[in-house]
């Protein structure tokens, strides 16, 4: 949505590249745009259209579930919002026929009619919706268009392809109707999709009472492909989660799996959740087949249960295969016209994960999200933003000042004209809440001029609607009853400002996030509260006044706290455009962890670390940041743009910075007393141990003990997943201890690794945890709610733990024991940088991100940003691509040389004040001042720019003098009136307010 | 999809106890943008259900509501009143909820004077993460709000409007 409003990119649909020359910074691609035989300017998505059309072609979006006309729009959030003929399916030959064909058909016709000269041959069979168009925006003569795209730089970001399930036949998918894809599955429960939101099974559109998941299909081995897909665990989780909440008819979910991967920021207790809700039923165990009961149409799954010991067999109304990420057809193709190559599996190959996560094995060309290799969405983003960060690199001199035609702004002066505009969220909303009531009932208020609803109010159809209803009906302030303001009033308001509506005369009602998904199950109780949430934005924004967003100056530098590889990644970024960057790092040396000696190579591609760090270093010094070792932080103060920033290392010194990147790392957790630790000589830790790896070449040994020992036990989540600590997973811990122990084993010592899951998920590692099983590195499972014990005097001889698998308890005979120990926030600089900026922190105790997709590297503050393992924790690849994604955020606030300050600050009211001196008393930030003015009359007066506009001082002027705008007096207590202000019902209904807009 | 002929059960599901309550109070929730606001926004992404007899009046930090505000509420007729921010230290503008303590406490001590229960005065602080305290809260507050039955105010200033008039 964003992508398309933006002025800086075009986007090119339905199109290809075919040719790339050139070489970085300057390449040339000719790119093929097939048609789309709908004109994008003229098209206004009325959709009379696709209700004429005749002809209907399968479906790609909602993956087969549902017919689709032959013209159509794809998706309702759509960007170009404009529909699009399939040539497959329209009956117009000239769409169905290839280039060659057509030229045939075009000849044969052109003999038939010879004798006139001036024929033109019209193959038009239907036609339909060229007469139902009212904008003659459908042109079949549409044909495919090259041309050439100047480009700096090429960013690969082809995303993903199902795994096609129906290469593993003993799980029926194509045979069995009943047997589903997870995106199948994932369409069924969107709202705008097929069923609306229901899950229903495709035989007899019945909902389904019990449902089994079954995870890793087609991934991790067996039968397909080698790696793990990340996202299924928490997407089947996710699922079976929402299932229960739109259909209770369903009794029965259960999850098959081999271990749950809740790799990432909140999962593990996200999962914890849906165990404590029962929402799902977790069977571990790869389903051997899958039977088709034909008598009561349903389906069997045999599954070994290898915690519970027994075969199974689970009935089965429907089954979801949790299918794999592969790579996108076309990925070969794309990667030979490029010139770059890709890895074994067929996704985009990078040059080292670790150096760059997004760097291809061509210059100038980057690759992120899915074309490399499976993500989750917040890595796919920060990856994404990582990838322009290095494009940008080859962009410099191109930066473009955003120059907006200034629109004149409107007229909104008069009494007050509402628009009042209710969005259905497909069925987020209109799922539990009758909207159109809604829209009625708010018709009907006091200056409420029109009153409509909308499908996705967010899209830009829905935007476009808001727009047509300002303009038609002459409004004067809007109410949007929607979602969250938080995410989405920026959208709303920038789409008023684009049409110099003051976009502070816009009110949002949120009735998604805080009403129909959390009322579900009292639906009267919710509509009532969200009848009066509207009526109290009515009456608010009659008293809204508009409001200008003042600027103030922008320093176009930025400082990075933390010379790790994060923080170095992030200054060279920086510093590559151009910009002036300062890294400050509190010790002697820069790399962080990777340059203690405890990391001495680094998986996927087994580089010793400190090649990597020098490589890294170099191009740090390369890029003219100013690096300045020793040095802390002091202080800090000012905003985006602003921020001032007293540093003291040799001397004593104050920065001007307009944007801050932190990248103080993480602490490992201290297992001291636990599994002997501390007490038993031979208890180590994973860092331990690498260190041991690294001194073993200039005499030391493997063991404190002295020699190697013949055998050793890893003992995974020391201070992760524990309900009593650190509740998340470390990530890094799994495939490091994989690492370590392959090392150990091609030793000739034994290994076991006591585990709770493993989580393989990093790039490469799932290769290595195969690679370790077959060189006889023995895995026990642990069950969650266990903990192995480590048994000993004075040293440690066994490990003592339940073996889930075997149902009985194990003691293994040991010499050595790895704690492989989880990361904690670094203490005290999150503490410290929590108080200075002021950016929220989580549960887990590590800084909090704005939004886990949408914003993953920003704060609540403007201008701080995250990289690496402060966000959470991280292997290096992350860490690595999110530093370089924080840069990326870091340039946009930069790119300007002015910030836009938030208008929604305190005044005072001069006649009023009484120079009582209360606010400036209060203010932290220290906005208000007393001014002289007139000569001789003293009185209190706020800097704008200083102001962050909490409005405590407004609460706190004992003289009423000041006004916090946007929350003003007046505003809170119309609103509150309105709470138990009942009102009129809607009788009559004027046509014009009941206009309900698709 | 629009057409309104959808009307399938689906999404109500068997209300969690047998009886339902009878009355229900009215309830004004007001909160702060960064910590309560999103707490309660978070509640909803994760789907975490409570119950709905209250309303949310958003304002930028909890700094900003005033003894004014509340009594307001319980004037035109509130059987409750919470007030939310940033837990001590979270606060988006540094003190502004160690502020809104000492508004709090005022205004507890004029409410106790006009009569009401102190239970009907509520201060909470919850975080942007806390989306299942946040629903707990409310649910509790509704509860003890309903137990102490509709505000003895209640009722009584219904017949002023709300004025228009422009600033
Ligand atoms: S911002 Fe939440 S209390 Fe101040």
């Amino acid at each position: 949505m964003d992508a398309g409003r933006h002025p800086l990119i075009d986007v090119v649909t339905n199109a290809e590249v075919i040719s790339c020359e050139g070489e970085p910074g300057d390449f040339r691609a000719r790119v093929r745009k097939s048609p789309r035989y709908v004109h994008e300017d003229l098209c206004v998505a009325c959709g009379l259209c696709t209700d004429v059309c005749p002809q209907v072609g399968g479906n790609e979006f909602d993956v087969g579930l549902k017919a689709r006309k032959a013209i159509y729009r794809p998706f309702p959030q759509s960007v170009p919002s404009t529909y699009v003929i399939d040539p497959d399916a329209c009956l117009n030959l000239y769409g169905c026929l290839s280039e060659k064909q057509r030229l045939k058909l075009e000849k044969i016709q052109k003999l038939k009619h010879r004798k006139k000269d001036d024929y033109q041959p019209s193959l038009l069979a239907c036609g339909h919706c060229l007469k139902a168009c009212n904008v003659d925006a459908i042109d079949f003569d549409m044909r495919p268009e090259e041309f050439e795209v100047d480009a700096g730089a090429v960013l690969v970001a082809i995303g993903f392809k199902e795994f096609d399930a129906r290469k593993l036949g003993n799980y029926g998918y194509g045979r069995f109707p009943n047997v589903v894809t997870s995106l199948e599955f994932e369409r069924m429960l969107n709202a705008s999709g097929v069923t609306q939101g229901h899950v229903v099974r495709p035989s007899d559109m019945e909902t389904p009472k019990r449902i089994v998941f079954i995870q890793c299909v087609g991934a991790r081995g067996e039968g397909g492909r080698p790696y793990c897909s990340r996202f299924c665990c928490m997407n089947a989780v996710k699922d079976s989660m929402l299932v229960r909440q739109h259909d209770p008819e369903v009794e029965d979910v259960t999850i098959l799996y081999t271990d749950l991967r809740a790799f990432g920021k909140g999962y593990d207790d996200f999962v914890q959740r849906s165990k404590d809700e029962k929402s799902a039923d977790y069977v571990r165990g790869r389903p051997a087949k899958i039977d088709f009961v034909p008598e009561d149409d349903t389906l069997e799954v045999f599954v070994e249960d290898t915690l519970g010991h027994n075969q199974r067999r689970i009935p089965a109304d429907m089954v979801v295969l949790s299918v794999a990420a592969a790579p996108n057809d076309g990925a070969k193709k794309l990667a030979k016209i490029l010139g770059i190559e890709v890895d074994q599996h067929g996704f985009i190959a990078r040059r080292d994960p670790a150096v760059s996560a997004v760097e291809t094995t061509r210059e100038g060309m980057y690759a992120c999200g899915s074309a490399v290799g499976p993500q989750v969405i917040p890595d796919c983003v920060a990856q994404a933003s990582a990838g322009a960060a290095r494009a940008q690199l080859f962009l410099t001199g191109h930066r473009v000042e955003e120059e907006k035609e200034p629109v004149e702004p409107m007229d909104l002066s008069g009494p007050p004209r509402v628009g009042v505009l209710v969005c259905h969220c497909g069925i987020n909303i209109a799922g539990l809440l009758d909207v159109k009531k809604l829209a009625r009932g708010a018709g009907v208020i006091p200056d409420v001029v029109v009153s409509k609803t909308h499908l996705f109010a967010c899209s830009s159809a829905g935007q476009d609607e808001l727009v047509k209803m300002i303009e038609e009906y002459d409004l004067n302030r809007i109410v949007v009853a929607a979602c969250t303001p938080r995410t989405h009033e920026p959208v709303f308001r920038e789409a008023c400002a684009e049409i110099g509506f003051n976009p502070y005369l816009l009110e949002m009602v949120n009735i998604r996030d805080q009403c129909s998904w959390v009322h579900v199950e009292d639906r009267e109780g919710a509509q009532e509260k969200a009848k009066a949430l509207i009526r109290m934005g009515i009456a608010k924004v009659r008293h809204l006044q508009p409001l200008e967003a003042g600027e103030v100056p922008m320093n176009r530098s930025a400082l990075v706290v933390g010379g790790g590889i994060g923080g170095i990644q992030a200054a060279m970024d920086l510093a590559f455009q151009g910009l002036p960057v300062t890294l400050v790092e509190k010790t002697n040396r820069l790399g962080g962890r990777l340059a203690e000696p405890n990391v001495k190579y680094l998986y996927p591609n087994m580089r010793p670390a400190a090649e990597i760090l020098t490589e890294k270093v170099k191009r740090l010094e390369a890029s003219g940041a100013r690096v300045l070792l020793n040095t802390e932080v002091e202080d800090i103060k000012g905003f985006v743009g602003n921020f001032e920033i007293s540093i003291k290392g040799k001397t004593q010194e104050t920065l001007q910075v307009g944007a801050i990147i932190l990248a103080v790392g993480a602490d490992l957790h201290d297992p001291a007393g636990e599994y002997g630790s501390g007490k038993l000589s031979n208890v180590v830790t994973s860092q331990d141990l690498e260190r041991r790896f690294f001194d073993l070449d200039k005499g030391g040994s493997l063991s404190p003990d002295g020699g190697q020992p013949s055998s050793a036990s890893f003992i995974l989540c020391v201070g992760s997943r524990d309900p009593e600590g650190f509740t998340g997973c470390s990530r890094y811990c799994c495939p490091t201890a994989i690492k370590q122990a392959l090392e150990l084993c091609k030793k000739g010592i034994d290994t076991t690794i006591f585990y709770r899951d493993i989580r393989t998920i990093s790039f490469g590692a799932e290769e290595m945890y195969r690679e370790a099983r077959g060189h006889g590195v023995l895995f026990v499972r642990i069950p969650s709610d266990h903990k192995a014990e480590v048994i000993g005097d004075g040293r440690a001889t066994a490990v003592r733990c339940f073996d889930d698998l075997l149902g009985r308890t194990l003691e293994v005979p040991t010499d050595l024991v790895v704690l492989s120990v989880g990361m904690k926030p670094r203490q005290p600089e999150t503490d410290r940088f929590h108080d200075m900026l002021k950016a929220s922190v989580g549960l887990d105790g590590f800084f909090l991100e704005r939004h886990p997709e949408l914003a993953p590297v920003e704060t609540v503050v403007e201008g701080v940003l995250l990289a690496g393992t402060v966000q959470g924790p991280k292997d290096i690849v992350d860490t690595v691509a999110q530093a370089s994604a924080a840069a990326a955020k870091a340039s946009v606030f930069l790119a300007f040389d002015k910030v836009k300050l938030d208008p929604i600050v305190a005044a005072v009211v001069e006649e009023k004040c009484r120079a009582c001196g209360t606010c400036i008393d209060i203010c932290p930030f220290h906005a208000p001042e007393f001014v002289e003015d007139p000569p001789g009359v003293t009185v209190a007066r706020i800097n704008a720019s200083l102001c962050k506009g909490c409005g405590t001082c407004a609460s706190w002027c004992p003289s009423g003098a000041i006004v916090c705008k946007h929350f003003t007096d007046r505003q809170m207590h119309a609103m509150i009136d309105a709470f138990f202000d009942e009102e009129p019902e809607p009788v009559a209904v004027d046509d014009a307010k009941e206009q309900v807009a698709r | 999809m629009t057409d309104g002929k959808k009307k399938r059960t689906h999404v109500i599901r068997k209300p969690p106890k047998a009886p339902p309550p009878k009355w229900n109070p009215r309830i004004v929730v007001f909160a702060c943008n960064w910590c309560s606001y999103a707490g309660a926004d978070t509640a909803g992404v994760s789907r975490i259900q409570h119950q709905p007899h209250f309303r949310m009046i958003r304002v930028m930090c909890s700094g900003r509501i005033q003894p004014g505000f509340v009594l307001r509420a319980f004037e035109r007729g509130a059987d409750g009143v919470l007030v939310s921010g940033c837990h001590f230290g979270d606060c988006h503008y540094v003190n502004g909820n160690e502020r809104a303590v000492e508004q709090f406490e005022k205004t507890m001590n004029i409410v106790k004077l006009l009569g009401l229960e102190e239970g009907r005065l509520r201060l909470e602080w919850i975080s942007a993460a806390e989306g299942a305290r946040f629903a707990q809260v409310i649910n509790e507050f509704t509860d003890q709000v309903r137990d102490l039955g509709p505000s003895p105010l209640n009722g009584q200033n219904h017949t002023e409007k709300t004025q228009t008039e422009s600033t």
